[in-house]
């Protein structure tokens, strides 16, 4: 229980640090998403459902700051925690290189999302255009930031749920 | 004559030798007889003074060395908040500065109500413009309020919270502005993309387009005001097969490195889409 309590203010932490620092911080037009790298890393380290809480804290925070719709982060963290929850355990049994996939793959699906979105929404967002300039940069960016979510969220963890966690 | 007495005899002969000595001690005459005698007790004096100094030292030194170690970390410690002072210093001067030119806008646009908001973060999606402002509806603030620099247009609210707003940046996908060439007078669009780069849209084929044309806000459409800078074009594509130019604009506000804004608050925004519906039907 204290695991789901505690996301939240991880979750709002994560979210001030997103839209003041982590936002700021472009290579190309690309950006990292380092609350979608706090489920990842939180997926990836459990075999509970906590990841899910942590997903749906994340979005709500998230859809708090950003212009797109709230159902945007919420799906994009939810896919996260699901893939984490599907390839627990699966990927040479290290956490570190299923973390590397969960982002890759997470980064990918909630770009696509916010393409598909704004294409619906008559924005030539242009797919190649926006891989190119957006998301390869932003993935390159997420990878540089899983090391240290990683250390982070594995302390919060350790303090959290003591001896629980999958190494 | 009064012979002289014994006494005085002894003691003149004392005076004398005294001065004798005297004159040869200064002289130079006495200093190997005086060298015998007084280098023991020189040589003495030496070795018990640096015994004495030996065991002063050690009494003393070691609480000196803890004061000064003691007072550099306290000086190392008025260091660190004297350099976080003048950091703290140099942000407000360049707060200041910004404010500065900010009112000197705002005096030259007497016409308009203003409301000054820093600028508190930017949307965490990447393929969104927008930043996030410190002040909301409990100050006034409301949607669709146009928002500027002492530079130019930034942009309009588009969500409001008691305290927070976000604005819409003019570089954002789904935002358009209408504009007027200054030199021509010929209207047209400003559009954003996801990339941040703006562009110049639906200018008619006959308008003779040049680069470092400045554009400013047309006032139609209802959503800004008139006559407010938005940018300058840098380059234009004209191809005969089109209806309209393109023109890449360069924007005049920076908004990488938006600090602070001013939100026009006695703006009335006009809602036509009933009208644009009317027509369409």
């Amino acid at each position: 229980m204290i695991a789901n309590f505690i996301s939240i203010p991880v979750m709002l932490l994560l979210s001030v640090l997103q839209t003041t620092t982590i936002s700021r911080i472009a290579l190309i037009n690309g950006s990292a998403d380092i609350i979608l790298i706090a489920v990842a890393c939180w997926g990836v380290k459990e075999k509970g459902y906590n990841a899910f809480v942590w997903a749906l804290v994340g979005g709500l925070v998230v859809a708090l700051n950003t212009a797109m719709p709230f159902y945007i982060p919420i799906l994009s963290y939810f896919f996260v925690a699901i893939l984490a929850k599907l390839l627990f355990g699966r990927i040479w049994q290290s956490p570190i290189l299923m973390l590397i996939v969960v982002v890759f793959v997470g980064t990918l699906f909630q770009h696509l999302l916010s393409i598909f979105y704004l294409q619906v929404n008559g924005v030539n967002a242009g797919l190649i255009n926006s891989m190119q300039n957006i998301t390869l940069p932003s993935l390159l960016l997420n990878l540089f930031f899983i090391f240290p979510m990683y250390v982070i969220i594995s302390d919060v963890r350790q303090w959290v749920l003591p001896g629980e966690d999958y190494e | 004559m009064k012979p002289v007495s014994p006494n005085t005899l002894r003691n003149a002969v004392v005076v004398f030798l005294i001065i004798g000595i005297l004159f040869m001690a200064l002289s130079g005459f006495l200093r190997p007889v005086l060298g015998v005698v007084m280098d023991p007790f020189v040589a003495a004096q030496r070795w018990l003074s640096e015994r004495v100094m030996a065991v002063y030292d050690f009494f003393t030194l070691p609480r000196d060395v803890t004061e000064l170690i003691q007072r550099n970390s306290e000086l190392e410690d008025e260091v660190a908040n004297l350099q976080s002072q003048i950091i703290q210093l140099q942000e407000q001067l360049q707060e200041a500065d910004i404010l500065y030119s900010l009112l000197d806008y705002a005096r030259s646009r007497p016409a308009d109500e203003y409301i000054a908001a820093a600028v508190i973060g930017r949307d965490p999606s990447p393929f969104l413009q927008y930043i996030i402002i410190d002040h909301g509806s409990d100050d006034g603030i409301r949607y669709g309020m146009p928002v500027v620099t002492q530079q130019g247009l930034v942009g309009r609210v588009e969500a409001v919270t008691a305290s927070a707003a976000r604005v819409q940046l003019i570089s954002d996908a789904q935002s358009i502005v209408n504009v007027s060439l200054q030199t021509q007078g010929a209207d047209a669009l400003v559009e954003g993309s996801i990339s941040g780069d703006i562009t110049l849209e639906m200018l008619n084929q006959n308008i003779s387009l040049n680069t470092g044309e400045i554009l400013l806000t047309s006032g139609l459409g209802g959503n800004f005001p008139s006559d407010i800078l938005v940018g300058q074009v840098v380059d234009f594509q004209k191809t005969e097969n089109e209806l309209f130019q393109t023109a890449y604009v360069q924007p005049v506000v920076d908004f990488e490195t938006l600090r602070a804004v001013l939100v026009i608050t006695n703006f009335q925004t006009t809602n036509i889409t009933p009208l644009t519906n009317e027509t369409t039907r």
